[in-house]
């Protein structure tokens, strides 16, 4: 059998946003939703891609030469890649001598992964912190997420679980036991203009809270649930859908979850398109404004949430 | 109207604002009074009156003297109107000339009153001999440099307790004794002595008659009572201990004062041992308002200036030696959030409250203040060095990094140096000629490099040890200390006090342990290049070398918390521990590294492009701090990368942090951040920790506008100091402005 390697976009290490305490995030590869607003572009797509940061780029084209197929020329706005010739075979990554042509995902064995997750061990028990998983969405990944969970369980470090929740339910199954909080993503809750916004509905994504809000009311009356709504203007920040959800948490919920928290939409990963040679039409977005963020909680405290529950997270401007 | 603890008229919830760092609430309302006296000192530094260093390099703020202009009575200062001498007598001379020409500054307001105008190195001749000179110059060429000056610890717990007039009587009866033994030079120099003695006591006594001239003249009861304090506290503190706490912190005030005179950067111990008895006495005699305990040491702050003072750490039996004066010297700097230079000495079992609190303040304030020092490990150090548990457990935070036994060490703290690139350099040059082709032969050659650059460093320290009793004596400094009156011999000669290692701090250790790790993966591993290569690209500053300068570049670097090139680093630091302990000084005792350099950094053009990728204009990196923008994965790695040197070897190697103050946005209780992390990292082996909490980018501009009102209060610890930022150099502010701002952890 080959060894267990999960497949890791990057790791931030003292996160205090997911998750109780500080923590080390790790962000796993591969998404089965394509939000247009989405931060993580690089976590979409399941398989390793390179990628070039004009910055770094010192324009030797050492990289052009490396390549077997031909696939990167020389462009006006800087290096151009043919995905349909690329084999992402990553002579041009070695071949790069300063960094700028990279794979934006690295895969790691289990055993490396958890020695790594490990390293600021000291500090999660300092601060009650712990190690959370998001992408991304880590359930693609399950068994490589389940394998790390357990032997973080093992070494008596916490975990956390940041899921958009579409994932089969035997996926939940297997990862819940060995998950001590979690962090759900609710973005709409109409179906439909979840189906507009993410490719998806979000059927199965309510059905998978309902399993966690289960187990916990069942199995694990000890495990946290974290509500996170990401507001997009326009999108996910309407009166409506906050207040459909408030009433959703209120009524379906309220026994299960700990805290909604707003998270505030920003730009300031565009430069993550730049390198990936996207364009992303939120590029340009300025960030909230405080007043539109008071809106959206009243509107969550107008459908009955109880205000200690309500949190708000990210830039916004006055 | 002001009452008599000149505490009315208080406005209630003072805030101090500025955008570049956090925003500081002092837990205590100034007094219109403290708020005069603060905004005095803010002139006098702004004014450029209390600056160190040059007008073109300014080092900051934090001069102890305050310029006049020239002293007036240089020509007939006795070395030069007579004959200079090489003797501590003729030192000893110079220095009450000097002080007995001071003139008297007494101003409105003050409780707590003295200042000074010269030092002694502005009037006194220090030259070195040539045949010493030379010397010298052969370990610069090697890269070892260093002039002795001060940086040591005085204990005042001696004069506190003895008064100057005790301290007088045994300086006259240890002379009368070498003078019947006929023991000439120590009779000499006690005669030196003497002279300092009685020039204190009469600088004292000035304030005690000019003060009462003021308050004949007075018209302002509050004012006049206040003078009448002041000159009944100088007339019974010129001679005898001080009886209350309030005389405790006058006598402190000129006791540092005038050390400062010698105009070095001595610390002064640990300032709530000495004045807890003071304290509780006053306390129990129902005189002390907790106002005024406080007020009068944030006076003595403000006036002070440059000072290194202590807190915490533990006791003989090694119990927690926290008191009630620890919190009264915090809430002090809480009271003014001006700068200055306390530590806080953590242990375990330190006391919660007060450690909490010291946390709060860092917090609030945002300034580096207190710096956050680990005790055991220091106190471990110096019991490594030798220095018996009797002795070890006073040991006290000094200065910028470094920790001393106060009155019973001189160890050169802070002025001798090793520049780590020039050994590297010619370790580079001596692979290439002996055709070196792995690492563990070119890392011999370095050793025997790094060997021969410590042995120049012994041989000019040596020189200068021969003389420097009677070149320059730290002659008051040895009469709050153990040993030199009684022995006739000052601190700084053969055994005047019994702990004399000499201290060296190491420059560029991160950026060699970089340049090695490149090295060791691009030459003797992937032969990609060869050490010629790496010479010739360097001292080109790699002109047309780009790609390979990127791939030097791109190498794991120290801070990361990567093992490998960690493991390198520390590897150099042991290194450099087994050479310097190895070499031994005149007094018998060992070298010590010190992983530290208050300013070499920021000298990069001297030092050329080095093979971690560093072309030759940026700065390097500042102590063991990894180089800038070196270390990207965040504040944790960097923290577990430094605590993987054991900093028993050691005199100390400081953690800088600069925090972006919007970490703490939208969180409660934010000195719990603070102390998690200092408690953390000191767990795992962390000795010192400076925490800035200030925006960078915001800082920028206070380059161009530094008249702007949030720039003036601004205080940032620069290296191992703290100082007003608008009164750096134009090259420290940008060094610092360049730092990794830390957003989180």
């Amino acid at each position: 059998m080959a060894e267990l390697k999960v497949r890791v976009i990057e790791i931030i290490r003292g996160t205090t946003h997911d998750g109780p305490g500080v923590r080390t995030t790790l962000f796993l590869k591969g998404c089965p939703l394509r939000c247009a607003w989405c931060q993580n572009p690089e976590g979409l797509n399941s398989e390793p891609e390179v990628w070039w940061e004009s910055r770094r780029c010192i324009r030797c084209l050492a990289c052009l030469d490396a390549c077997p197929t031909n696939a990167l020329t020389d462009g006006h706005a800087g290096l151009l890649r043919d995905r349909r010739t690329c084999t992402r075979c990553g002579a041009c990554v070695a071949a790069c001598p300063s960094r700028a042509m990279s794979f934006n995902s690295r895969d790691w064995p289990i055993e490396a992964l958890v020695k790594e997750a490990l390293k600021d061990r000291d500090y999660y028990q300092t601060f009650g912190g712990g190690v959370t998983v998001s992408g991304g969405e880590p359930l693609n990944q399950v068994n490589g997420v389940v394998e790390l969970f357990r032997r973080l369980h093992e070494a008596g470090v916490h975990t956390a679980l940041d899921t958009c929740g579409l994932a089969p339910a035997s996926a939940f199954a297997a990862v819940l036991p060995h998950t001590d909080h979690v962090l759900f993503d609710i973005k709409l809750l109409d179906s439909g203009l979840h189906q507009t916004h993410t490719g998806q509905p979000n059927g199965t994504i309510l059905g998978s809270l309902s399993l966690v809000a289960d187990h916990i009311r069942n199995v694990a009356s000890g495990m946290k649930l974290w509500i996170r709504t990401p507001l997009i203007p326009g999108v996910t920040a309407t009166r409506e859908n906050i207040h459909a959800i408030g009433l959703f948490i209120r009524n379906d919920l309220s026994d299960v979850v700990e805290r909604w928290e707003f998270c505030t939409f920003n730009s300031a990963c565009r430069s993550k398109y730049e390198k990936m040679g996207r364009l992303w039409s939120y590029a340009d977005k300025p960030p909230m404004r405080q007043g539109e963020v008071e809106a959206v909680r009243e509107a969550a405290l107008s459908a009955g949430i109880d205000a200690g529950i309500v949190v708000v997270s990210g830039l916004t401007m006055t | 109207m002001l009452n008599d603890t000149g505490t009315e008229e208080i406005v209630s919830g003072d805030v101090i604002t500025h955008r570049v760092g956090m925003n500081v609430a002092s837990k205590f309302p100034q007094s219109p009074r403290i708020r005069r006296l603060a905004q005095r000192s803010r002139e006098l530094a702004i004014s450029g009156k209390r600056r160190l260093g040059s007008a073109e390099m300014p080092l900051g703020d934090h001069a102890c003297w305050i310029h006049i202009g020239p002293f007036p009575e240089l020509d007939q200062l006795p070395s030069r109107a007579n004959r200079y001498e090489a003797t501590g007598e003729s030192w000893g001379r110079d220095y009450a000339f000097l002080v007995d020409h001071f003139p008297i500054d007494l101003h409105e307001d003050e409780r707590i009153v003295g200042e000074i105008h010269w030092e002694m190195h502005m009037v006194r001749q220090y030259v070195w001999p040539e045949e010493v000179l030379a010397v010298g110059r052969r370990a610069h060429a090697l890269g070892a440099s260093g002039v002795s000056s001060g940086h040591t610890c005085p204990d005042l717990a001696i004069g506190l307790s003895q008064g100057w007039g005790g301290i007088l009587e045994r300086i006259k009866q240890s002379r009368e004794k070498y003078l019947r033994l006929d023991n000439r030079p120590k009779a000499s120099y006690l005669h030196g002595l003497q002279m300092i003695c009685e020039s204190v006591i009469r600088f004292i006594q000035r304030h005690a008659e000019k003060a009462l001239e003021l308050a004949q003249a007075a018209t302002d009861p509050w004012q006049k009572r206040t003078y009448e304090r002041v000159a009944d506290c100088c007339a019974h503190i010129a001679l005898n201990a001080p009886r209350t706490y309030y005389e405790g912190v006058q006598w402190i005030h000129f006791a540092v004062l005038l050390d400062r005179v010698v105009g070095h950067g001595n610390g002064y111990g640990r300032l709530d041992l000495y004045l807890i008895d003071l304290y509780r006495k006053s306390k129990a005699a129902g005189e002390l308002p907790d106002e005024e305990a406080r007020e009068y040491l944030s006076e003595m702050f403000l006036k002070l200036r440059g000072h290194f003072f202590c807190l915490g750490g533990r006791d003989a039996e090694l119990k927690d030696a926290t008191n009630e004066m620890s919190f009264v010297v915090l809430e002090a700097y809480d009271l003014i959030g001006d700068y200055n230079n306390l530590g806080v000495m953590w242990h375990p079992d330190i006391n919660r409250e007060f450690y909490d609190y010291a946390c709060d303040v860092l917090a609030r304030h945002g300034e580096s203040i207190p710096v956050l020092v680990n005790y055991d490990l220091m106190r471990e150090a110096q019991m490594r060095s030798g220095i018996p548990e009797e002795d070890a457990w006073k040991v006290a935070y000094s200065g910028c990094q470094w920790f001393c036994i106060p009155g019973k060490e001189f160890c050169d703290q802070d002025v001798n140096s090793i520049d780590l690139l020039e050994p590297m350099k010619r370790t580079i040059a001596a692979g290439i000629a002996q055709g070196t082709d792995d690492f563990e032969s070119f890392y011999a050659i370095f050793e025997q490099e790094l060997t021969t650059t410590a042995r120049a460093l012994c041989a000019w320290k040596n020189a200068q040890y021969e003389r420097l009793g009677d070149l320059w004596p730290e002659m008051f400094t040895s009469m709050n200390s153990h040993g030199p009156i009684e022995h006739g011999i000052d601190m700084v000669g053969p055994r005047g006090v019994d702990y004399q290692y000499t201290s060296v701090n190491i420059l560029g250790i991160p950026n060699v342990a970089d340049s090695f790790h490149a090295i060791r993966r691009l030459v003797f591993e992937e032969h990609r290049y060869t050490l010629a290569d790496v010479k010739a690209a360097t001292e080109t500053n790699w002109q047309g070398r780009e790609p390979m300068r990127q791939r030097f570049l791109n190498q794991d670097k120290f801070g990361n918390d990567l093992d490998d090139v960690d493991a390198l680093l520390t590897r150099i630091t042991e290194t450099l521990s087994d050479v310097l302990g190895s070499m031994v000084n005149l007094r018998g005792q060992p070298f010590r590294a010190s992983l530290f350099h208050f300013q070499g950094h920021l000298n990069p053009a001297a030092i050329g492009a080095t093979p971690d990728g560093r072309l030759a204009d940026q700065y390097l990196a500042h102590g063991i701090n990894p180089q800038v923008g070196r270390n990207n994965t965040g504040l944790l790695a960097t923290a577990n990368s430094i605590a993987k040197i054991d900093q028993r070897k050691f005199q100390g190697g400081t953690m800088q942090v600069e925090l972006q103050p919007k970490f703490f946005d939208g969180k409660d209780d934010i000195w719990t951040y603070v102390r998690g992390f200092s408690e953390t990292f000191f767990r795992k082996g962390g000795i010192q920790i400076n925490l800035n909490i200030m925006d960078l980018n915001t800082l920028r501009d206070a380059m161009d506008h530094p008249e702007k009102p949030e720039y003036q209060n601004i205080i940032v610890r620069v290296t191992g100091y703290a100082s007003r930022f608008i009164c750096l150099s134009r090259e420290y502010q940008q060094e610092f402005v360049g730092r990794v701002n830390y957003e989180g952890f």
